[in-house]
C-alpha cells in the first residue's frame, strides 16, 4: 500500500512509524503563527495528528487595532473564532500550558491534564517585560495602556483618546528593538495624529523613541512633515527620546533629560518570548528564542519549533506575515522530520503595510533565505515603497493593506 | 529549459489526488493572494510564471510585487508557478 | 558644535550624591568603515572628555573607535560646594566645546 501520501512529498521510510500510530504535533498559540501552523501541518500531511492549544476561546488580531484605537474600525472587525480550525481536523484544546517536559515529550495544561507530542510547535507570541521599564506595571497599564495586545487594551486606549478634551497632549513611547511590529509605533502615531488633527486639532503628539532609527524612517517621517506638521513630534533617542522611567499616577513619562506629562499616555513596553517559552527553555538571555531557521527547531531544545514573534528570525521583522510565512515552512519542516527526511531550506518572504491616513499606504517588503544560521535578506530583492510616489500609489498601497488584512484572517481563520 | 520542464511535468504527476510539497517560498503567496483578493490559485502555469516574470524586470508595473520577485530566480519562479496552478 | 543634553540638578545639599547626565550628537566615525565605491571614511571620533567643578576634576575619559555614535555619559559626584560644573572634549580634528552647568549646594 502507498498510502496517501505522494511519493514525491514523503520518502518511503516514513510509513513504518506512521503505521502504527500517527504522529502527533502539538502546537502551542493560536495566533497568526500557531493557527498558520496548525493548518499547514493538515494540509501537508491530512495523517497527523494536530492539537491547538490556545486560552482564548477568541483570538483578537493585532494587525489594524491601530485603526480601532482612532475609530476607523470596531474591535469585532479583529475577532476571529477557530470554528475554521476545529473543521480542518485539528483539535482544539481551550487551556493554557504551564509546563513542558522535553525529555518525556509531554505538556502539562493549567487544568491538569497532559498533553503528548512527537514534536512540538510553540507560536507564544510576546509578554510585556513590566520589569525592564520602571514603574510600568500591569496595574500601571490600566492608566498609561500598551494597547499591544489587542483587546481591552485596544479598547481602553480608544477610550481614553475619546474622552480627552482638544488641546491635549497625547505621548507614546517606543521601545528600543527588537519588539513585535516594527513600524507599528509609528503607524499609531500617525493614526492617532490624523485622529486628532480631523477631531481634536489644538491637541499634540509627542513620539517618545529608544531609538534613531526605525521601519519606514524615510516613508513615515515625509508623511508627517506633509499630514501633520506641528502637531507630531518625534523626540529620537539621540535626541533624550528614551523614556527610563513611567509614572501612572502623574500620567509622566521621564527620560534621561527631562519628564513628559500626557493627557493620554501609551507605553509600548520592552517585550520578550511568551512565558511558555520560558517555561520549556527554549529562551536565551535575550529573552527570544534562537532557532534553526530551515526546520525553526530550537536551538536549545531538541523536538521543540518556534515561530512567530517568540523566534530570532535574524532579519525577518516580528509581524503577522512573517509568523504565517514561517509557520508553513517549519509545517513543512516538521511534516519531513517525522518521516525521518531532512528539512528543504525554505525561502521566505514578509509584507508589511503601515497607513499613514485611512487613504496613505506605505508598505515593506523583504525575501529571506538561511545564510550562516540565520535568516537573511536577499539582496537586490524587498526594501520599501518609493519615496517620491504619487497619491494614487498610497491610495493603492492603503487598499491592498484592507484586502491583505482581509486575506491573511481568512487563510487562518476561515 | 527542456529540464526545466520535464522537473514540472513530474511534480504535477505528483501532486494528482494529494498535495504536492510545495516549492520554497511557494506556500507564502496565499499570505496576500486569496479568492477575493488578486486570486492565483489553479490559474494557468505559463500565466503565472510569465507574470511573476514580469513583475519581476519592472516590465510589469508593481507595488511590492517586484520588490518580492527579485528575490527569486527563473528556475524558482517557474517551480513556484506550477505548483500554485496545482492548488484550489 | 555638537548638540548635547544635559541633565544635572541645580540644587543639592552637601554631601549629597549627585548623577550627571550628558548625550552629544556625534557620528564617532570609527575610521574602520568605507563608502560604497570603496573609500575609507576618515575617522573622526571624540576622543576626551573631562569633567571639572570648580576647576577640580571630577572625571577624565579618554574615548576609543569602539564607542557607539551619539555617546551617553553618565557619572555620579558628590556635592561639596555650590559653583560650576563645566564639562569640556576634545574632538579628532581639534575642536574642543564646553558646557557649563551652575549648581547650588547647601
Amino acid at each position: 500500500m502507498l498510502g496517501r501520501r505522494s511519493v514525491l512529498a514523503m520518502p518511503f521510510l516514513a510509513r513504518a512509524a506512521f503505521a502504527q500510530a500517527a504522529a502527533r504535533v502539538l502546537v502551542i498559540g493560536g495566533g497568526f503563527g500557531g493557527a498558520s501552523a496548525a493548518r499547514a501541518l493538515r494540509r501537508t500531511d491530512p495523517n497527523v495528528d494536530v492539537t491547538l492549544v490556545e486560552s482564548s476561546p477568541v483570538f483578537t488580531s493585532c494587525p489594524f487595532s491601530n485603526e480601532v484605537i482612532v475609530g476607523l474600525r470596531e474591535i469585532g472587525q479583529q475577532r476571529f473564532g477557530y470554528q475554521g480550525i476545529t473543521a480542518a481536523g485539528i483539535h482544539m484544546v481551550q487551556g493554557t500550558a504551564v509546563s513542558v517536559d522535553p525529555p518525556t515529550r509531554r505538556v502539562t495544561l493549567n487544568d491538569g491534564s497532559v498533553l503528548g507530542y512527537d514534536r512540538l510547535i510553540l507560536s507564544p507570541g510576546i509578554d510585556i517585560a513590566y520589569d525592564a521599564l520602571p514603574g510600568y506595571s500591569e496595574a500601571a497599564a490600566e492608566v498609561l495602556p500598551h494597547a499591544w495586545k489587542a483587546g481591552d487594551q485596544t479598547l481602553l486606549l480608544r477610550r481614553q483618546l475619546e474622552a480627552m478634551p482638544d488641546g491635549g497632549s497625547v505621548v507614546i513611547s517606543a521601545p528600543a528593538n527588537p519588539f513585535r511590529c516594527p513600524p507599528g509605533p509609528y503607524e499609531r502615531a500617525s493614526l492617532i495624529a490624523y485622529y486628532l488633527k480631523t477631531n481634536k486639532p489644538k491637541s499634540k503628539l509627542l513620539l517618545l523613541d529608544a531609538k534613531d532609527t526605525f521601519s519606514k524612517q524615510k516613508l513615515f517621517m515625509s508623511a508627517w512633515a506633509k499630514l501633520y506638521p506641528g502637531l507630531l513630534e518625534w523626540v529620537s533617542l539621540s535626541d533624550g527620546g528614551k523614556v527610563v522611567r513611567v509614572d501612572a499616577s502623574t500620567r509622566s513619562f521621564e527620560t534621561e533629560f527631562g519628564s513628559h506629562k500626557a493627557d493620554v499616555g501609551n507605553v509600548i513596553p520592552p517585550q520578550r518570548a511568551g512565558r511558555i517559552a520560558v517555561v520549556a527553555g527554549v529562551t536565551d538571555k535575550t529573552g527570544w528564542c534562537p532557532i534553526d531557521p530551515v526546520s525553526f527547531e530550537s536551538r536549545l531544545v531538541p523536538g521543540i519549533h518556534v515561530i512567530g514573534d517568540a523566534a530570532v528570525a535574524g532579519a525577518m521583522p516580528k509581524s503577522a506575515f512573517a509568523a504565517n510565512a514561517q509557520a508553513k515552512a517549519c509545517a513543512l519542516a516538521v511534516v519531513r522530520m517525522l518521516g525521518g527526511a531532512a528539512p528543504v531550506e525554505p525561502r521566505l518572504v514578509n509584507t508589511c503595510y503601515s497607513l499613514v491616513a485611512p487613504d496613505y499606504g506605505i508598505s515593506v517588503a523583504g525575501v529571506y533565505r538561511p545564510v550562516n544560521g540565520l535568516l537573511t535578506d536577499i539582496e537586490g530583492a524587498g526594501g520599501t515603497s518609493p519615496i517620491d510616489a504619487p497619491p494614487e500609489t498610497r491610495a493603492l498601497e492603503a487598499e491592498y493593506a484592507n484586502a491583505w488584512f482581509k486575506t491573511l484572517t481568512s487563510d487562518v481563520f476561515a | 529549459m527542456m529540464k526545466l520542464l520535464v522537473l514540472a511535468v513530474v511534480v504535477s504527476m505528483g501532486a494528482v489526488g494529494f498535495a504536492a510539497e510545495p516549492p520554497p517560498g511557494a506556500t507564502t503567496c496565499s499570505g496576500c493572494h486569496g479568492p477575493s483578493f488578486m486570486p492565483v490559485n489553479g490559474r494557468a502555469s505559463a500565466d503565472l510564471s510569465s507574470g511573476m516574470e514580469a513583475f519581476r524586470s519592472g516590465e510589469r508595473p508593481s507595488t511590492v510585487m517586484g520588490r518580492l520577485m527579485k528575490g527569486f530566480s527563473p528556475a524558482e519562479i517557474q517551480a513556484i508557478a506550477v505548483w500554485i496552478a496545482e492548488q484550489k | 558644535m555638537a548638540r548635547v543634553l544635559i541633565n544635572i540638578p541645580k540644587e543639592a545639599r552637601k554631601g549629597e550624591v549627585i548623577e550627571i547626565k550628558v548625550l552629544i550628537s556625534h557620528p564617532m566615525e570609527s575610521g574602520q568603515r568605507r563608502t560604497d565605491s570603496g573609500q575609507v571614511i576618515p575617522r573622526k571620533i571624540i576622543n576626551k572628555f573631562v569633567c571639572t567643578w570648580n576647576g577640580d576634576e571630577v572625571l577624565s575619559v579618554d574615548l576609543f573607535p569602539a564607542i557607539a555614535a551619539n555617546p551617553f555619559l553618565s557619572f555620579f559626584a558628590v556635592a561639596d560646594v555650590s559653583g560650576t560644573i563645566s564639562m569640556t572634549w576634545v574632538d579628532d580634528d581639534g575642536a574642543t566645546q564646553t558646557e557649563l552647568a551652575s549648581i547650588t549646594v547647601t
